[in-house]
């Protein structure tokens, strides 16, 4: 049956209706081959455009249509739904755009004309070629697997575990969750106590009836895409039963090991057997394999004797566990610039030179001294300088929330001790955000003296003082609070080898786009929220929490089926030689081999239609849906001629 | 040997410049020199692919056979691109085409890959009318018969 096409120009007021000569527009496709009607309007776009295209469609039977108005950008999904109200497949509808690029740049009215039939009469070419296209659907698993439980994995796990249906597994590396921020005393801009702020979330978190949490567990691989991912869990062996301890601690005080404590910072001593710091939850503790005598082949068995419960297990092995996934979060933080870097600052060679992080476990009630500030000496500090920026300019990147906690910690310390005298020595102060600026100004209206300088400040003891500057600024401080640059985690590697997804320059996760989807990356259904996407602060990074499980929350319902990404490629059995040249080219990985076949085959949920593929096969095998190449070129056919 | 299947023509009317324009950035920054009624000659003319990756050198070769005299292709600034790397594709595409059209007597000047971003409705007016005015200066594109 010959195809009914009608062809519909848009005036746009007289937007399109002064610049160009639509009658004539009208005139000339009236005589081309299965054009059944032509017409213009003055506003497609408003209601009454909308339901004269419905009837047109209707009343003419149209098989396709062709639209000549302003920019897709702005009314195509709209001109589509039109088509789809009136029974045609909207990929049998063609726009041109007549006003942006057409009406709008070009003065001459003749010229404009002319140019406005070439896009037409190239729109009407292609339209004829074009193919219905059916959206497909698939089924999904609602459940999503969270990575890492600080504060940005925390709000992902309880905004999605708030939705019924769904279940929400949390993986975290340590054996407690709760990330950095819960072993902070008190935190900016509120200058509120962490653990307090933070113990309703993790209480939640860990007694939510779909909420599923692995602690001391790592991700050993993921295969699938979005909708459906198989990821398994390595979970540790812990060697302490988590059904049968209680938490009562009588097993720490028999351990005969004693190690630094990585959760004080080193600050501290811990044992083999251990909680990392107290309240930490889940309050089960953990036997590190490395330094237990028992499991090392020495003979000891203290803990288990220990144990009323008999929770001590010596025989636990780790464990694999397969979860079905619709959606992935990765939330696994940051750390701060390593020591080495560190050491041409006095790091290890002087006592009283700490990093921030280690004042922050001073200060805290849950750390090493608890709460007490103290020097080595066991004095308290009566001067403390600051130095900020360090390893900035090797990083080449401000991490934007180290002034604003060195702030918040010499506010600390300020109140604890009245008189003491604060140095800051810096490059630059960034304190953005309508809360930062005000314990800036507080802490100088107190007499915190802030030094400038570009250069490392030199350090050296003098007795039991440390003397800090560059050239005539000299001060003399007690203690010296190095405030590093913030660094992707070790593992980041690793997982994002195993998740295929990027890492940027400076080797944090990257996004799918900074500005605009911050929080996803190139890969459907694999997010990347908090600080292992980028240094940032505690309400940024619980709002990309917030923000990546609202987008899977839309998008993974539960009972409900996925759209799949109608323009992709397909690849012809029959003419594809298996060269493998577009699976290299795949920005995506959707396409692999068929190892049978011998063939390249598309996964429809990883495409995402770019077609770049389509450019490179050397066959023609693979097509660009809504994009081929008998389509491009019969628009080159018509917007060719002169 | 290539052959085209419309001749230009000489009578005036200037040659047309077939301007492959990517879905996310350039043609968005078309667009936008339209929301600024910015001009350039009416002998650009657009077709909107998903990404410059997309962009065929069969695409630029037909375009000259079909009668053109220049081919513009636009993709996002590298880096940017909506795909993440189409851009560097085309890139490495259309070096190897200028290669390929000169040796078929195509200036390769008749060929500009460039990049333009959504909100950079000025850049893509200087980039069409730079392309315009080395195209009238080339003059008609003819192809040996
Ligand atoms: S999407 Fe613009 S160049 Fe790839």
């Amino acid at each position: 049956m010959a195809e009914r096409i009608g062809v519909y120009v848009c005036k746009c007021g007289p937007n399109i209706g002064d610049k160009i000569d639509v009658d004539a527009i009208v005139n000339e496709v009236k005589g081309i081959k299965n054009i059944v009607t032509a017409k213009n309007h003055n506003l497609l776009c408003s209601e009454d455009g909308l339901k004269f295209l419905k009837s047109e469609i209707e009343n003419e039977k149209l098989s396709r249509i062709v639209i000549a108005a302003c920019t897709p950008k702005m009314y195509e999904l709209k001109f589509m739904r039109v088509c789809e109200e009136s029974g045609i497949n909207p990929y049998l509808m063609q726009m041109t755009n007549i006003r942006e690029q057409c009406a709008w740049v070009t003065p001459d009215k003749s010229a404009a004309t002319e140019k406005a039939k070439s896009f037409v009469r190239a729109a009407i070419n292609r339209v004829s070629s074009q193919e219905p296209i059916e959206r497909k659907e698939i089924e999904i698993q609602p459940d999503v697997l969270v990575i890492g439980g600080g504060v940005a994995g925390l709000e992902a796990c309880l905004s999605l575990a708030a939705q019924k249906g769904r279940k929400v597994y949390l993986v975290e590396k340590s054996p407690c969750i709760g990330g950095l921020v819960v072993r902070f005393e008190e935190v900016y801009p509120t200058m509120e106590c962490a653990p307090c702020m933070l113990a309703p979330e993790l209480q939640e978190v860990l007694q939510k009836e779909n909420i599923e949490t692995f602690t001391y567990s790592e991700i050993e691989d993921v295969v699938g895409s979005f909708g459906n991912f198989t990821v398994n869990i390595r979970k540790k062996a812990r060697y302490v039963s988590e059904k049968d301890c209680i938490g009562c601690s009588a097993c720490f005080e028999p351990c005969p090991v004693e190690v630094p404590n990585e959760y004080d910072e080193g600050l501290s001593k811990r044992k083999a057997i251990y909680i990392p710091f107290a309240g930490a939850l889940p309050n089960v503790p953990v036997i590190d394999k490395d330094n237990c005598k028992q499991l090392n082949g020495e003979e000891c068995k203290a803990c288990e004797q220990a144990c009323p419960f008999e929770a001590i297990k010596f025989d636990d092995e780790d464990k694999i566990i397969e979860k079905k996934v619709g959606g992935i979060i990765l939330a696994t933080g940051s750390k701060l610039l390593g020591t080495e870097a560190l050491s041409r600052y006095g790091y290890g060679k002087f006592d009283n030179v700490l990093t921030a992080l280690q004042l922050e476990r001073l200060n805290a009630s849950n750390g090493p001294t608890g709460g007490k500030i103290l020097l080595k000496n066991g004095k308290e500090p009566k001067s403390v300088a600051f130095i900020y920026c360090v390893g900035r300019k090797e990083k080449e990147y401000c991490s934007g929330i180290c002034c604003m906690y060195s702030i918040k910690l010499a506010h600390l310390l300020m109140e604890k001790f009245p008189d003491i005298k604060i140095y800051n020595f810096y490059s630059d102060i960034c304190v953005p955000k309508k809360e930062h600026q005000k314990w800036y100004n507080e802490i100088l209206d107190k007499g915190a003296k802030f030094i400038r300088s570009n250069e490392i400040p030199s350090i050296s003891a003098e007795g039991e003082k440390l003397i800090v500057g560059i050239d005539d600024k000299k001060v003399s401080a007690d203690m010296i609070i190095l405030v590093p640059a913030i660094e992707p985690n070790p593992d980041t590697e690793k997982l994002a080898k195993i998740f295929d997804i990027s890492q940027d320059e400076r080797g944090f996760f990257s996004e799918e786009h900074t500005l605009m989807k911050s929080f996803s990356t190139a890969l459907e259904g694999v997010f990347v929220v908090g600080n292992c996407q980028g240094p940032k602060d505690i309400g940024d990074a619980v709002a990309q929490g917030g923000a990546a499980a609202g987008s899977i929350l839309s998008r993974l319902v539960p009972g409900e089926k996925l759209e799949l990404e109608a323009i992709i490629t397909e690849i012809n059995e029959d003419l594809c030689g298996g060269c493998n040249t577009c699976i290299s080219l795949c920005p995506y990985s959707a396409i692999s081999r068929d190892v049978e076949k011998k063939i390249a085959v598309v996964d429809e949920t990883l495409c995402r239609g770019c077609g770049t593929c389509v450019s490179a096969c050397p066959t023609g095998a693979a097509r660009a849906k809504h994009f081929t190449k008998e389509q491009i070129f019969a628009e080159i056919k018509e917007v060719a001629k002169c | 040997m290539l052959k085209q299947s419309v001749n230009p023509d000489l009578s005036g009317n200037e040659p047309t410049i077939v301007s492959f324009l990517c879905n996310w950035c350039s043609y968005e920054g078309a667009d936008k020199a339209g929301n600024a009624r910015l001009s350039y000659p009416a002998n650009i003319r657009i077709i909107r692919v998903m990404c410059s990756g997309r962009v065929d050198p069969q695409f630029v070769i037909q375009a000259f056979k079909e009668g053109a005299s220049g081919v513009l292709i636009l993709g996002c600034h590298p880096g940017d691109c909506h795909y993440k790397k189409g851009n560097y594709k085309a890139l490495r595409r259309t070096y190897l085409l200028k290669k390929t059209l000169q040796q078929l007597g195509i200036e390769e000047e008749r060929v500009r890959l460039d990049w333009v971003a959504a909100g950079e409705g000025e850049r893509f007016a200087k980039v069409a009318n730079e392309m315009a005015e080395t195209i009238k200066n080339l003059g008609p594109l003819q192809l040996s018969v």
